[in-house]
C-alpha cells in the first residue's frame, strides 16, 4: 500500500466487474450491480482542473473564496473526484495533491 | 414523418420587468398567435419550458396555466424541464408530435422569472441544475464548472486568456443594436479582464446576466404551413442528447458530447455540414461555453475556437456569425425561455429582418445547453427558398 504520509482514499469497487468508483454510486454504472464494496487507494492526486469559488450557492456562504479542483486520485489505479483543496490558491493541472478527509460527503486534498 | 415549419414568432424583450412568469409567457405566446393566421381553433397543443417559477415564485402548472389564459382549454399542455435547455426541449418535442403525426399545430415556447429573486434564492434555484450529492456539495457553482473548464482549457491549447475576453466584447457589441438584449451598451476586453473575479478565471464580464422574459413560436405541419403564413420557417433537423452530469465526469472538461451528438444528428437529418450553416445562436452562457460550443458544434477544430473570435471569424459580417442577437451574454439568459428565444432570432434572421441581420443567411442553426453540460439541443432552420 501507500509508502507516503498521506491518507488513504475511500473508493468503491463493483464486486461483479470491478470497476472503480470515488462518488459514491448506487449501482456500477457499467453492469448495473448494486453491490459495492469499499477499497482503499493511494491518497496521491493530480490535479485536473481547478477553480477559486468567489461567489457561493447559499449552502457555502461565508466560506468564500475557496478553491474546488477535478483530481485523479490514486497511483496505478485511480478515479477522478470533485474536490476541495485547503491551502494553495496557485495550483495548476498537473500539480500534486494529497488526501486529507472525507467530511459530509466532500473530499478534501492539500497541495503536496 | 411529415416536414415542420415554424409558422409563428412573438417574443418580449428580455431584461428586467415587473410582471411575473404569468405575464411574460402569456403575452409572448399572444404575440406569437397573432404573428401568423392561426386562430385558438387550430392550436392542438402547447409545451412550455421552464425550469425555476416552482423554486422562485411558486408558480407551477405552467403550460396549463397559459393556455387557458389565452382562450386554449381542452387541449393537451405539458411542461418541460432540462435546466437551461427546458425550453430546447419544448421545441423538440413539438417538432416531434407533428412529425409523427400525432398533432398538426403545436405552441412551443419557454418562460423564466429571474430578476425578482434575492440572490441566495436565485443561487439555489440555479445550483440545482448540478449533481447536488457531488459537485454541489463540494461547492461548484455554475460559474464555477466553467472557471474550471477554462482551466483546462487554456492549459491544453494555445488560447489566451484575452481571446476568450474577445467574445463578451464581441456578443456585447452585437447585443448594443438588439432591441429584445438587457444589455445595450459595448464593453471593452480590458473591461472584462479588470471586472472582478467570480470563478477564476471567469471574471464577472465572462458571465452572462440573468433575465425575465418569454418567447413563443408556433409549429405547423409544412403542408399546411402557408395556409398561416407567406414566410414559413422550415425546420430542417433536430438534435437532443444527455452528456455528463458533473464535473468529475468528464473524461475532457473541454467538451461537451451533449452538444456534439445532438449537432451530429440534427446535421444528418438536415443533410447539411456545419460549413453550411449561415448564422448561429449558441449557449455561451459564459465567454469560455461560445469557444467550446463553436468547437463542439464542428465549426473549428479543438483548440481553434478562441482565435477564431479574436479574428473577427465569428462576427456578424465574419466566415460564421455566432449569436448575432448578443447571445446570453447580452441579450441575457430567462433560463427556461432561452432556447425558444435563440429560435426566435434566428427566424428574424432567416426572413431577412434582423437588426444585426447577416447578409444571405439562409440556414441558420441554434444550440441550447442545460446542467452541466448535460442536455444538449440542437435545431437547424430553413429559409423560404427551403420549403
Amino acid at each position: 500500500m501507500s509508502k507516503s504520509s498521506s491518507q488513504s482514499f475511500p473508493a468503491q469497487r463493483c464486486t461483479d466487474c470491478g470497476t472503480l468508483y470515488g462518488h459514491r454510486m448506487f449501482v456500477c454504472r457499467e453492469c448495473l450491480a448494486e453491490t459495492l464494496t469499499d477499497v482503499s487507494l493511494e491518497g496521491e492526486g493530480t490535479v485536473y482542473a481547478r477553480t477559486t469559488i468567489r461567489v457561493p450557492g447559499s449552502d457555502h456562504q461565508g466560506e468564500e473564496p475557496f478553491e474546488v479542483a477535478v483530481i485523479d486520485v490514486g497511483s496505478d489505479m485511480s478515479v477522478r473526484v470533485t474536490a476541495r483543496v485547503e491551502n494553495n490558491p496557485e495550483l495548476k493541472p498537473g500539480d500534486s495533491v494529497e488526501f486529507i478527509e472525507r467530511r459530509d460527503g466532500v473530499f478534501y486534498f492539500e497541495s503536496s | 414523418m411529415r416536414d415542420v415549419a415554424i409558422v409563428g414568432t412573438g417574443t418580449t424583450p428580455f431584461g428586467e420587468f415587473e410582471g411575473g412568469v404569468k405575464e411574460m409567457g402569456v403575452k409572448a405566446a399572444s404575440r406569437a398567435l397573432q404573428s401568423c393566421g392561426v386562430t385558438s381553433e387550430d392550436v392542438n397543443a402547447l409545451f412550455l419550458g421552464n425550469f425555476v417559477a416552482g423554486m422562485l415564485e411558486g408558480q407551477e402548472a405552467l403550460a396549463p396555466l397559459v393556455a387557458d389564459s389565452i382562450g386554449l382549454t381542452g387541449i393537451p399542455t405539458m411542461k418541460t424541464e432540462g435546466a437551461c435547455a427546458s425550453s430546447g426541449i419544448a421545441f423538440r418535442r413539438a417538432y416531434q408530435a407533428i412529425r409523427t403525426g400525432e398533432h398538426d399545430v403545436i405552441i412551443a415556447m419557454g418562460v423564466e422569472n429571474m430578476t425578482d429573486a434575492d440572490t441566495t434564492e436565485f443561487t439555489r434555484a440555479l445550483g440545482s441544475a448540478a449533481d447536488y450529492t457531488t459537485d454541489g456539495v463540494t461547492g461548484v457553482t455554475f460559474p464555477g464548472f466553467y472557471g474550471l473548464m477554462l482551466d483546462r482549457y487554456l492549459h491544453e491549447y494555445d488560447a489566451t486568456r484575452e481571446q476568450i475576453a474577445q467574445v463578451s466584447v464581441k456578443n456585447r457589441r452585437n447585443g448594443a443594436a438588439n432591441p429584445r438584449a438587457r444589455f445595450q451598451s459595448e464593453i471593452t476586453v480590458d473591461d472584462v479582464l479588470k471586472s472582478r473575479l467570480i470563478a477564476d478565471p471567469l471574471r464577472l464580464y465572462d458571465c452572462c446576466p440573468a433575465a425575465d422574459g418569454g418567447a413563443a413560436v408556433i409549429l405547423a405541419a409544412s403542408d399546411i404551413a402557408e395556409t398561416f403564413t407567406e414566410e414559413p420557417i422550415p425546420v430542417l433537423g433536430s438534435g437532443h442528447a444527455t452528456g455528463r452530469s458533473a464535473a468529475y465526469r468528464y473524461d475532457d472538461l473541454t467538451t461537451f458530447e451533449a452538444t456534439s451528438i445532438a449537432a451530429e444528428s440534427a446535421y444528418e437529418q438536415a443533410d447539411v455540414r456545419p460549413s453550411d450553416i449561415d448564422v448561429v445562436e449558441l449557449h455561451d452562457c459564459f465567454s469560455a461555453a461560445e469557444v467550446g460550443d463553436s468547437e463542439d458544434l464542428g465549426f473549428f477544430e479543438k483548440g481553434n475556437g478562441a482565435a477564431a473570435v479574436e479574428a473577427g471569424r465569428t462576427a456578424v459580417d465574419g466566415e460564421i456569425p455566432i449569436n448575432p442577437s448578443g447571445g446570453l451574454l447580452a441579450k441575457g439568459h430567462p433560463v427556461g425561455a432561452t432556447g425558444i428565444g435563440q429560435i426566435y432570432e434566428i427566424c428574424e434572421q432567416l426572413r431577412g429582418s434582423h437588426e444585426n441581420q447577416v447578409e444571405g443567411a439562409e440556414i441558420g442553426l441554434t444550440h441550447n445547453l442545460g446542467g452541466s453540460g448535460a442536455i444538449g439541443t440542437v435545431t437547424i432552420l430553413g429559409g423560404p427558398t427551403h420549403v
